[in-house]
């Protein structure tokens, strides 16, 4: 039987408007096996990025459980929960979200000094990363310097450097044409034959296609 | 890690060239005036500190009681250091000494010095070095001089042994050079330049034995176990018992204090210079402040730019303290070129700053105390300046800042608004308080004096200048450049010879009173510019007014009413009164006129007074000058000084005052428009899409303007009104310590304020007209 990565129970995420209590999330069961590919789909405000950043441990549920691994993340402390988030967790964004002052080498590099990893072993580890996605030559120039394609190559890169169990990616591909779209979607595909589990919020049919499984959202309920 | 972060401050310090410039020139600038504060701040506080007996040297100054007021001299009486050596315990060492200008001439090597006539005890209590001849020896010989190494080598050049060689002084006595002493440090209070033994001076001066004269700088040493109460109690009590009068007490001055805490006022020590030196050192501190205010406000104000940065780097598990390290990590780096950039600017600066407050102060990057300041110095500002931005923009939340959401800025915002008013306040005190001591300086400047000090010179008798002064002034006069001329046992501007005990016709109780002396030649009042308010001045015949007097408007008053003219003073010898001449001021510029006794006798004259002609040059007016006093007093070097010289110098203090408060009023306006500046510039980047539909709208660029500037001016207008009463309690404060001073005008007020408000106007408005300028399709089209 495969682990279960990610188990919500009865998940909620509440926010306070004014006067108004506005629910984001409405009592969420799901749950995540190990090596699954899920795309989360849904209209605009539907609540995708909110679940992936709950999940992420960005965010946090004001209501229900959260277990990542067995462990309980909703009683965890601060310290605890990102400890678990950065050893397990990468995360994608829509906008790449690099360094604008960092090179592409360091962009990559940057989660690893959060982890205390050391010097010589980071730079194997980055060298191996740039080898992987053909990116050597692209070392040294700043995220400026390069198309979108190659920038969410970069930031998949990034989050990949820290060899984590789980992958958040919330619309990886909104920013970029439908070749490059298809590229990155690739790779993903790719990935998660390698065995990492992917967690995508999109709104395109085919994109959504290349997961394992598809959740519809709508206002903040898996319907 | 570390490096990590030191990469991206420089990059990021590079991406914003603008941003970088004001945050590091206005922290610069603010290192840099502290830096300079500092140095003279330390010039000050070392005075005297190189002498190595600092828990036991003391000067002996007397609190002699006049009117009910005790007034503080420098002077006691010739016996007394004897008589406490003797009988005070703790007291081991005395000295007598009395200053002296001395003329050395070596071949045609001639050069005026000053020293000190001293007992022997002297050379211990100041642990003088000797580098030729010996210490226990140096007075046996009573024509003995001991010079300094600078001394001797102005006299014979370097490298030669003095010590035996006969150095002829004032061309008349004979000096045994019996030994070398090493140069004292440049920051002594009684800086001396020889020393010979005390009774040359004193041999034939009966009046020096008793009692009854004060005039000599008295120094002791005391025991290194001696309680300093006790024997100051004793002190107190010794001089009484000698002279029988409770109105004189000794008292002992520490070496610590003679530079710093020299004022005294009704027998209490009141401060002094320290006063100055806690002044500066808070605005050094103020200045500081302004600077750390500048990069905290710029930091926090571009914090949008970087809330991407701290959003990702969260998201990439990075830790609150770590982003915290990051933040204040760069603001150490910051600051530390700015440490480097105002080490330069110190280098260029250093030499006026010197010439501006009148001091030699040198960089000293090599000692250590100069190192651990500006590294301590870079540390707090970075610290300091940094905490507040390292805190705010660690707190963003990732979620928030990664979707683009605008960053709350409420608390921010109103903290960066705090932080302007602050400066400008501060900046708005300095400009009033600028204006206020120019005008009090000026103001006793212009005051009526009750002499002319313009066109005035004043020689140094000597020689036989008064033997001979009829003739050298008739010589003077033929030559045209000079109208009149006059002699003064005391300088026109100081205290000088005054004493008390007289009695005259209408005086009740007149001994306590203290009447100033001056013994004068008949035409000094002409020459000085001085009026007769009745009655007739010196005729020239010595003889026969040798019984008459001039008193001044002052003492006319304490005679009581009615016409001065022919009443009686009694001082041993009864005098008649025959001119009141008009009151005039003298050692204090700031004070009232003190009453005035002159006599007609010219045998005390130590100043030879010239009115000179204003149509003729002053180079060629003291050449001819020179000429006659060449021919008739050929032995001495011709000098001279110019009377309004020493008049301006009197207000050096008040000066200095002035001077270094207008530098920091307007660094103080600087370093708060550079901030302001940048704040400008990213309100008008942070609003630029709501500039862009106003714009789309139909608003006109003036309306924009005025958009952009209102909320800056009405910060301005905020700092003006909290500036005004506290500029008000500083200054009135100060004027305090003036009996003749200005009132404080409103319109100086307003002046400030509109002065603050025209500048901030201008740096703010060019930020405004560019963001008004632009083109709004580009700021629309970015979101």
């Amino acid at each position: 039987m495969k682990t279960i990565l990610v188990s919500l129970n009865e998940a909620t995420r509440t926010v306070n408007s004014g006067r108004h209590k506005i629910t984001l999330l409405d009592n969420i069961n799901l749950n995540v096996e190990e090596g699954e590919f899920i795309s989360l789909m849904g209209p605009s405000g539907s609540g995708k990025s909110t679940l992936l950043n709950c999940i992420g441990m960005l965010d946090n549920f004001t209501d229900g459980g959260y277990t990542f691994l067995g462990e309980p993340v909703h009683s965890m402390k601060e310290k605890n929960r990102s400890k678990l988030y950065k050893e397990y967790i990468g995360f994608v964004f829509q906008a790449y979200h690099l360094i604008d002052e960092l090179t592409v080498y360091e962009n990559i590099e940057t989660p690893l000094l959060y982890k205390n990893v050391k010097s010589s072993e980071r730079k194997a580890m980055v060298a191996d990363m740039l080898d992987r996605f053909n990116i050597v030559g692209k070392k040294d120039l700043f995220p400026v310097q390069l198309s979108g394609g190659q920038q969410q190559l970069v930031g998949i890169a990034r989050a990949l450097i820290g060899q984590p169990k789980l992958i958040l990616a919330d619309e990886p591909t909104g920013n970029l044409n439908s070749k490059q779209s298809e590229e990155i979607m690739e790779l993903f595909a790719q990935l998660n034959k390698e065995g990492v589990t992917i967690i995508q919020a999109t709104h395109s049919e085919s994109n959504a296609a290349y997961g394992s499984r598809i959740i519809n959202l709508l206002d903040g309920k898996i319907v | 890690m570390i490096l990590n972060y030191i990469k991206i401050a420089f990059r990021t310090l590079r991406k914003n060239k603008g941003y970088s410039f004001l945050n590091i020139f206005g922290l610069a600038i603010g290192i840099t005036c502290a830096s300079l504060i500092f140095l003279w701040v330390e010039d000050e506080v070392s005075f005297d500190s190189d002498f190595s007996k600092q828990d036991q040297v003391y000067y002996v100054p007397t609190h002699q009681e006049y009117d009910g007021e005790w007034r503080t001299f420098n002077s006691t009486p010739g016996p007394f250091a004897e008589a406490m050596k003797a009988e005070i315990p703790g007291i081991v060492k005395a000295s007598r000494t009395k200053h002296r200008d001395f003329l050395f001439a070596v071949n045609d090597n001639a050069i005026n010095s000053g020293g000190r006539f001293v007992d022997e005890d002297f050379i211990t209590i100041f642990s003088l070095k000797f580098v030729e001849g010996y210490a226990k020896e140096a007075f046996n010989n009573p024509e003995a001089i001991v010079i300094t190494q600078e001394t001797a080598e102005q006299l014979y050049g370097k490298n030669t042994k003095v010590l035996g060689k006969v150095l002829k002084v004032d061309n008349t006595d004979n000096y045994l050079i019996t030994g070398v002493i090493e140069n004292l440090p440049k920051n002594v209070t009684f800086p001396i330049n020889w020393i010979a033994p005390f009774e040359r001076w004193s041999g034939d001066k009966e009046w020096t034995n008793g009692y009854g004269s004060f005039f000599a700088d008295t120094f002791v040493e005391l025991s290194p176990e001696a309680d300093f109460n006790a024997v100051n109690d004793q002190v107190l009590g010794l001089l009484e018992k000698k002279t029988g009068d409770s109105d004189s007490k000794a008292f002992l001055h520490s070496i610590k204090d003679w530079h710093l805490r020299g004022n005294f006022e009704n027998g209490k020590q009141v401060g002094g210079r320290i006063d100055s030196v806690r002044l500066f050192t808070i605005i050094a501190l103020i200045i500081l402040l302004i600077a750390c205010i500048n990069f905290m406000n710029l930091s926090t104000a571009r914090s949008e730019k970087r809330a991407n940065e701290v959003g990702v780097r969260k998201a990439m598990g990075s830790g609150r303290s770590r982003l915290i390290f990051q933040f204040i990590s760069e603001a150490l780096i910051l600051s530390f070129i700015a440490t480097l950039v105002s080490v330069l600017l110190l280098f260029i600066l250093l030499p006026q700053f010197n010439l501006l407050i009148e001091r030699n102060l040198v960089l000293g990057l090599a000692e250590p105390l100069h190192i651990i300041f500006l590294l301590g110095i870079t540390l707090v500002c970075g610290v300091f300046a940094g905490l507040y931005p390292a805190f705010y923009l660690s707190s963003f939340n990732p979620v928030e800042v990664l979707k683009g959401l605008k960053v709350t800025q409420g608390s921010a915002t109103f903290i960066r608004k705090g932080l302007v008013v602050g400066q400008f306040t501060i900046s708005i005190v300095f400009i009033i308080c600028t204006i206020l001591v120019y005008q009090q300086i000026q103001h006793v400047k212009n005051r009526d004096l009750g002499f002319d000090k313009d066109q005035l010179i004043s020689l140094n008798v000597n020689g036989t200048m008064i033997e001979k002064f009829d003739v050298i002034k008739q010589d003077l006069i033929h030559t045209g450049a000079v109208s009149s001329v006059g002699l003064n046992n005391s300088g026109i501007l100081n205290g000088g010879n005054n004493g008390s005990n007289l009695t005259w016709t209408g005086g009740t109780d007149t001994e306590d009173i203290l009447i100033f002396f001056r013994y004068i030649s008949s035409d000094f009042l002409e020459t000085a510019g001085m009026k007769l308010a009745e009655g007739r001045g010196f005729s020239e015949n010595v003889a026969k007014d040798s019984s008459s007097v001039l008193i001044t408007e002052s003492f006319a008053k304490l005679m009581g009413t009615g016409s001065a003219i022919g009443k009686k003073v009694i001082r041993d010898d009864t005098y008649t009164v025959i001119g009141v001449v008009k009151d005039y001021l003298f050692e204090d510029m700031y004070g009232q006129s003190d009453p005035v006794l002159f006599f007609n006798y010219l045998g005390e004259s130590s100043y030879m007074y010239l009115k000179t002609n204003p149509n003729i040059e002053p180079n060629e007016m003291l050449s001819k000058v020179e000429a006659v006093m060449k021919k008739h007093n050929p032995a001495f070097p011709f000098e001279y000084s110019f009377v309004d010289d020493a008049f301006n110098a009197k207000f050096r203090s008040e000066q200095l005052i002035g001077k270094l408060s207008q530098l920091f009023a307007l660094l103080a306006i600087l370093i708060s428009c550079l901030g302001l500046f940048g704040l400008a510039a990213y309100t008008a980047e942070q609003r630029s899409k709501e500039i862009g539909v106003r714009k789309v709208l139909g608003a006109s660029v003036a309306g924009i303007v005025k958009l952009l500037s209102k909320d800056f001016l009405k910060l301005v207008g905020l700092s003006i009104v909290i500036a005004i009463p506290m500029a008000w309690y500083v200054i009135d404060n100060w004027l305090q310590n003036y009996a003749y001073r200005i009132e404080i005008n409103w319109w100086i007020f307003v002046i400030a304020g509109f002065v603050a408000i025209v500048i901030a106007m201008i740096t703010v408005s060019f930020q405004a007209i560019k963001a008004a300028l632009a083109n709004p399709v580009d700021s629309l089209k970015t979101e």
